[in-house]
């Protein structure tokens, strides 16, 4: 039994680890792979959003230094830049030199025998995280059933960065975390003793929960607490507003 | 090889964002992934109760109302000692340490049931519980996408609580949540009924439930709509007849 726990607890530290430690550029390269694979493309890359909002390469589905470069002077200009900065795809744009939008970015791409350009927006429930680009050799459109496919793997690279970047506030948004769950406990024990005490709705007792508070400048959990550890009593609780004190 | 399975992870999880389905997305894709029949969460802060986060399907949801009613089972057992709790068999004799949970999970339709701590690091967040109908180990694949989901469900949940403000849970948490909260709400009027603190009240909550083979968010629902009360000077519970 000893022996068994012991290794079911190396089992878990292993599992968390890997998921700490995952190499969250092998993801991704994986991911651009599966890309050129899937969908009708010849090249994949993903790019990512630095805190001040630039953008940095982290994988592409090519690491020849030519492809790399079509990434590199992205930081700047070019079809990532206006895909992360809007927020919307950027579908089947045909690359044509001279380009006003992209001078530096267009003459490179269409160098390296690349025709076409796409780029799909990194975002989960309206966050934007980065640019997943594609980059065809002809000018063909690509079909609908491709820009599904495509955004489908840049969600799940979305997911799979974002999982990432958590390990790293993680206790102080756990800390956070039981504070809310418990201030939310608390708020509902003292809705129930007050909806038992004054014979009033949840959502009745909520409201004159929330104007006592805000009456005596005082935080909702901190009124709920002393309503449940008896320190407030209920009768000496502000009446709600719109109704007359007594 | 891990890299791939926490891939098919996440391309589950993206499947399921895209499609906007219901809540209880991570109890869904722990679902999926492991190929078992059900699936449930409960997040455990500090010296909460177990608070159910979710489940995957109306069988998990009772079963760990059941968890939350007696008090024992599964994810108390993990949460306690910080393990892992494998139990292939419901039937067999060395489930009987859960002499009030064995029975009724059977009758509710589990025959094996298992659970993993979901950690981050050394910091607990709660436990990740899997359901069987048929008796059985886990397969070593299960078993490694089990402990793997175990800690995307960490992460996962201290993602959707990011950028919330510090004493409320976020949108996006409560939003995928199925979280019942009726039975706070209940604990506070029958502490107010009964005159006894707010954790003794839970006791009695929970006591009445069992002692009529009834769900704890059932009995907690009947005194919210004050069809069920505690009567302080006969000491008893009363069904008002309405």
């Amino acid at each position: 039994m000893a022996r068994e726990s012991l290794l079911v607890a190396t089992l878990v530290e292993l599992a968390d680890n890997l998921v700490d430690n995952y190499d969250v550029i092998d993801i991704l390269t994986l991911l651009s792979d599966r890309c050129v694979e899937t969908v009708d493309v010849a090249a994949a890359g993903v790019m990512l959003a630095l805190p001040g909002g630039d953008l940095q390469f982290v994988a592409s589905s090519n690491e020849s230094m030519r492809v790399l470069e079509l990434f590199q002077i992205q930081a700047n200009e070019g079809p990532c830049v206006d895909c992360y900065a809007d927020g919307v795809p950027i579908i089947n744009h045909e690359l044509l030199d001279p380009d006003e939008r992209w001078p530096r970015f267009t003459p490179l791409a269409i160098e390296q025998g690349f025709r076409s350009v796409h780029c799909l927006p990194m975002r989960l429930r309206g966050r934007t995280i980065g640019a997943l680009n594609l980059f065809r050799t002809d000018v063909g459109l690509l079909t609908p059933e491709d820009v599904v496919v495509a955004q489908g793997l840049a969600d799940v690279a979305t997911i799979a960065i974002l999982q990432h970047q958590l390990s790293m506030s993680a206790q102080l948004l756990n800390n956070q975390l039981s504070f809310a769950l418990n201030s939310r406990i608390i708020i509902e024990q003292a809705k129930g003793m007050i909806s038992q005490s004054t014979n009033c709705s949840m959502d009745e007792a909520f409201a004159r929960l929330r104007t006592h508070a805000r009456n005596h400048n005082l935080r909702l959990t901190d009124v709920a607490t002393s309503i449940v550890g008896g320190q407030i009593g209920i009768s000496t609780l502000d009446a709600p507003r719109g109704t007359a004190t007594t | 090889m891990f890299s791939d399975r926490l891939l098919s992870i996440f391309e589950m999880m993206a499947a399921r964002e895209r499609s906007g389905t219901e809540r209880g997305l991570l109890c869904a894709v722990a679902t999926e992934i492991t190929g078992v029949s059900a699936a449930a969460i409960a997040l455990c802060a500090d010296d909460l109760p177990l608070t159910r986060f979710c489940a995957s399907d109306a069988m998990a949801r009772s079963l760990m109302d059941l968890e939350m009613t007696v008090g024992e089972g599964p994810c108390s057992e993990s949460l306690g000692g910080d393990v892992m709790v494998n139990q292939v068999d419901l039937e067999s004799t060395s489930s009987a340490r859960w002499i009030f949970y064995t029975p009724q999970a059977l009758a509710l339709g589990a025959r094996a049931t298992f659970a993993f701590p979901v950690r981050i690091g050394v910091i607990r967040l709660g436990v990740l519980c899997l359901y069987s109908e048929t008796p059985g180990e886990l397969s070593d694949e299960q078993m490694t996408d089990a402990l793997l989901m175990a800690s995307v469900v960490g992460r996962g949940i201290v993602a959707l609580q990011a950028g919330a403000r510090p004493e409320s849970l976020s949108q996006e948490l409560q939003n995928e949540a199925t979280f019942d909260f009726s039975v706070h709400q209940a604990a506070g009027m029958v502490a107010v009924q009964a005159a006894i603190s707010i954790s003794n009240a839970l006791i009695a909550l929970r006591m009445h439930a069992f002692s009529t083979t009834r769900s704890l968010s059932n009995v907690a629902a009947r005194v919210i709509n004050r069809t069920l009360r505690f009567d302080f000077t006969r000491q008893e519970w009363i069904e008002e007849t309405q």
